[in-house]
């Protein structure tokens, strides 16, 4: 499980976070949403240890990060995170070289599933392979969380579909998932879990399947109840 | 130690290619130097022995056998090092610039590595001190090659021949990059590392607080900078030259050291818990 | 491992360059020439404590890179040029003795040998110390110390200059303990209503209170003027003994401006002796005595030796001339080389009723002298020559200078 926990963030005089408390479990897929600018890749990050806050608590599975934490979890931002000069294999190899979970059977299959070449340099990849690319090397991982910063933004719709794919296979199963987005649409029916954030706070955390169930609303509808009131 | 390994070569491998560029600039600058000095020299040799029927003996007395040093006080010699210099300097901090800026986020793939993230600071160090030594270990194989190129020029009797060593010890600027014993190299370059650390501190302290980190960067350096030279200036204003040179010496050693004890620490600090995207 | 090449290689090629030069630096320190003092005539064993300091300069190359030596009788040692020896420095022998017999004691000292006075007793040593003012040096103060040698104590304090406000600046020149009464000498420059003034000033301080009991000017001359000029000369002694006169020397020269060139004539030379104990002045006259201003006249105490060189450097005229009696004894020279190309001269100094004269001086063109002679009688007991061991390279060229002759 992964525990935030009042967690507060200034940049400069400008409160970015003001105390944002939930959690996400393994096996779930939790999605944080709000508007952009609300903080959302703030939180990822300072799950991440790449920007600190000023108060508040996270906890992985139990325990405060360290580096031991990176086999455990990983992160996918919306930009790739390799050196454009590299090719797809090198991007592979220096992770297979850096992680013990690196599986490269699942990479390999993630290639296949994704019609990448492994010898196409980074930098020539179009916008949707990129994100493929990005998504691959975080998703070979033996891992047990996994967050996605806007895996949909920017990205043309057979690229959305197929990488919308991999979270219905085996590639996601069993593991946390924690992703952001401004646009709830095209994955509304991947969701289990939703924390709807605005102004720095969030607003309401909830379960997508119960609500549909007992009170018979989709996301949206209580998106649209939280933010027009 | 095996991720440190790993993260150098990588960090190698990534200025391989503007390490080769400023060898081939230098090779090829200072041959083209030792060409031109040496023609320069016969030329001369030659108007004042055949045009103004000066004899040989009476040419070499006035104007003296060309030696190395000539081509080495050249701006075709000099002039590559300068660039090296500069390169490498430039170097300290592009190694950290280039993994935020632009498109490129690999800093995040950097900190999200499971190790410490001191091996990064680590790695990033050595990378900048092999440079520098790298490029000085090549001059020192360029040198004798040069020297052969002179020799093949200009006639033995017009030559006065001088070792690698011997010409390296009678530039100053030479023998400081080049010192001519083990302690000197030792002192010299951890110096050096002293100094880069302290720079590379001032640029994580950018990286973690942006503009105020500039300044907090700057005093951070002034400040290690007056830690470090305080028993020299105890001893110039305070104890009136009570230490003993030797004395002064160990001392600003242990002093180096706690200065780079500290740099490091502080850049662990600000790695693990202050640093930012 | 093929990821690895460049790093790997790079690496080799580092440890073998700089592990190469390091060997051939290391070698090649071991390739300075060596100078020995060649026996010409007399009796070798007399230079047995002498040693010689200076540097030596290949000059080959136009490479002229200094390294420091020592010539001795059993041949030279070059200090290397390292690093290391640079810092720690090169002191003369008789400051660097000091430092490593009394360690405490010489912390914080210049090491200017005029500095210090030693004797069986006490080691004293007196230096002026000084604020920065604007546009001149003020608060002239003495900073003494004195060890006993016999219990180990040491006693420092500073004391006021007396009339510090009209002195430009001051100079400790010389060191003399008196039964209990501390004697500095010092040069100082004295400005009078914009005029200034050299003076041989004497402050005798009284160890038990610390005080200056009495201070007076020596002698005093003009700041060089415009027809005349002034030089005053303390005779040179040896700082380990303790002497009761000092020995002054002023000398008067009339400036001749001609259209082509400015020169100098010696009209007046003037021998004082000054006693430290009764602080008398006295006249001494020695006819036909024109001393050249090389500063190679020497007072051991009881005698002082007039050294001078005859016009053309061929001789070292000597004339001894006893204190206690009040005249002169018999004139000598002693044969040089005579170099003419020589610029340094020669050194001088007299221990143990020996003088020792040594040139400063040496290229493979130019021949130095080393000379011991017994300082009264004139007689030559060693004369020898500074040279290179071995056969020197045919196209050897080399430069050496003495700066420091020293007698244990």
């Amino acid at each position: 499980m992964i525990e935030v926990k009042a967690v507060e963030k200034n940049y400069g005089s400008k409160k970015i976070l003001k105390g944002v408390s939930f959690t996400a479990n393994k096996g779930e897929i939790t999605c944080l949403i709000g508007i952009n600018g609300v903080g959302k890749t703030t939180i990822l990050n300072a799950i991440m240890a790449l920007t600190p806050i000023n108060s508040g608590q996270i906890l992985i599975g139990g325990e405060p990060i360290d580096k031991h934490t990176f086999e455990k979890i990983t992160f996918i931002p919306d930009a790739i995170t390799m050196l454009p000069h590299m090719t797809i294999a090198e991007a592979m190899e220096f992770m297979n070289d850096f992680y013990t979970g690196w599986n490269q059977r699942r990479a390999t299959e993630l290639l296949g599933f994704f019609r990448l070449n492994p010898s196409d340099k980074i930098s020539s990849l179009s916008k949707g392979n990129t994100a493929k690319v990005n998504l691959l090397l975080g998703l070979a991982l033996d891992v047990d969380y996994v967050l996605m910063d806007e895996p949909f933004s920017g990205i043309d719709m057979f690229s959305r579909e197929e990488i919308a794919n991999v979270f219905t296979s085996h590639l996601i199963e069993n593991r946390g998932v924690i992703l952001t987005t401004h646009e709830i649409g095209d994955i509304e029916h991947l969701i289990d879990k939703v924390v709807l954030l605005d102004d720095g706070m969030v607003t309401k955390e909830f379960n997508a399947e119960e609500v549909r169930e007992t009170e018979g609303k989709s996301v949206i509808d209580v998106m649209r109840e939280v933010y027009q009131r | 130690m095996k991720k440190y390994i790993k993260l150098l070569n990588f960090e190698f491998n990534r200025i391989a290619k503007l390490f080769v560029v400023l060898l081939g600039i230098t090779f090829v600058t200072q041959i083209i130097g030792v060409i031109v000095v040496s023609k320069n020299y016969l030329n001369m040799a030659n108007e004042q022995i055949y045009d103004e029927r000066i004899n040989k003996v009476q040419f070499l007395e006035t104007y003296g056998q060309m030696s190395f040093l000539q081509v080495v006080r050249s701006l075709w010699f000099v002039g590559p090092i300068a660039l090296c210099l500069a390169g490498v300097a430039l170097y300290i901090f592009l190694i950290w610039y280039r993994d935020w800026v632009g498109k490129n986020t690999f800093i995040y793939r950097l900190l999200m590595l499971p190790t410490t993230r001191l091996n990064i600071f680590y790695a990033k160090i050595t990378t900048i001190m092999i440079m520098t030594i790298g490029l000085v270990s090549f001059q020192l194989i360029f040198l004798p090659i040069e020297i052969l190129v002179m020799n093949s020029m200009v006639p033995n009797e017009f030559r006065a021949d001088l070792s690698v060593v011997e010409i390296v010890t009678s530039i100053l600027e030479l023998s400081i990059i080049i010192p001519g014993s083990v302690v000197e190299l030792i002192l010299f370059y951890g110096a050096g590392l002293l100094v880069v650390s302290i720079l590379f501190t001032g640029i994580l302290m950018e990286r973690s607080f942006r503009w105020k980190g500039i300044f907090a960067g700057l005093i951070y350096s002034a400040l290690a900078v007056v830690i470090l030279i305080s028993p020299l200036l105890l001893q110039e204003f305070v104890l009136n030259g009570y230490f003993y040179p030797s004395e002064l010496l160990v001392l600003e050693i242990v002093m180096g050291l706690i200065v780079l004890g500290a740099t490091i620490w502080m850049s662990g600090f600000l790695l693990r818990k202050k640093i930012t995207v | 491992m093929k990821k690895y090449w460049k790093f790997a290689a790079t690496i080799v090629v580092i440890v073998l360059s700089i592990g190469t030069y390091q060997v051939n630096s290391a070698k090649s320190a071991k390739q300075y020439p060596e100078f020995v003092i060649k026996t010409l005539s007399g009796d070798a064993n007399e230079i047995k404590p002498l040693v010689l300091e200076g540097a030596y300069t290949d000059t080959t190359a136009m490479n002229y890179v200094n390294t420091n030596l020592k010539i001795a009788s059993d041949g030279s040692t070059f200090t290397n040029r390292s690093f290391l020896n640079q810092v720690i420095g090169q002191p003369p022998t008789m400051i660097k003795e000091l430092q490593e017999e009394y360690r405490t004691f010489m912390r914080g000292k210049t090491s200017q040998v005029s500095s210090f006075f030693e004797d069986n007793q006490i080691l004293a040593y007196a230096d002026i110390d000084f604020n920065m003012g604007s546009l001149r040096l003020r608060d002239f103060k003495f900073d003494i110390s004195v060890l006993s040698k016999v219990d180990g104590h040491t006693e420092s304090f500073t004391v006021e200059v007396p009339d510090s406000g009209e002195l430009e600046d001051v100079y400790v020149e010389d060191i003399q303990m008196i039964e209990g009464e501390l004697n500095l000498i010092t040069q100082n420059i004295r400005e009078n209503n914009d005029d200034f003034f050299d003076e041989k000033h004497i402050y005798t301080i009284d160890m038990a209170n610390q005080k200056i009991i009495n201070h007076e000017a020596i002698i005093k001359v003009p700041h060089g003027q415009d027809d005349k000029s002034f030089d005053v000369q303390l005779i040179r002694t040896s700082p380990k003994k303790a002497n009761e006169h000092l020995i002054i020397v002023k000398t008067e020269r009339k400036v001749i401006k001609d259209a082509e060139s400015i020169r100098e004539e010696v009209i007046n030379q003037e021998i004082l002796s000054y006693n430290l104990a009764t602080k008398k002045k006295e006249r001494i006259t020695v006819p036909d005595l024109r001393l050249d201003e090389n500063q190679l006249s020497f007072f051991d105490g009881s005698t002082i030796y007039f050294m001078t060189l005859d016009g053309v450097g061929q001789k070292l005229v000597v004339t001894p001339y006893s204190l206690a009696d009040n005249q002169i004894e018999s004139a000598f020279n002693l044969q040089l080389f005579g170099e003419k190309d020589i610029v340094y001269g020669q050194m001088t100094t007299v221990k143990d009723g020996k003088l020792y004269v040594a040139s400063s001086q040496m290229t493979p063109k130019i021949k130095a002298d080393v000379i011991v002679a017994d300082a009264r009688s004139g007689e030559t007991l060693f004369k020898g020559q500074l040279a290179l061991e071995g056969s020197p390279k045919e196209k050897a060229n080399f430069e050496l200078y003495i700066n420091e002759m020293y007698v244990n």
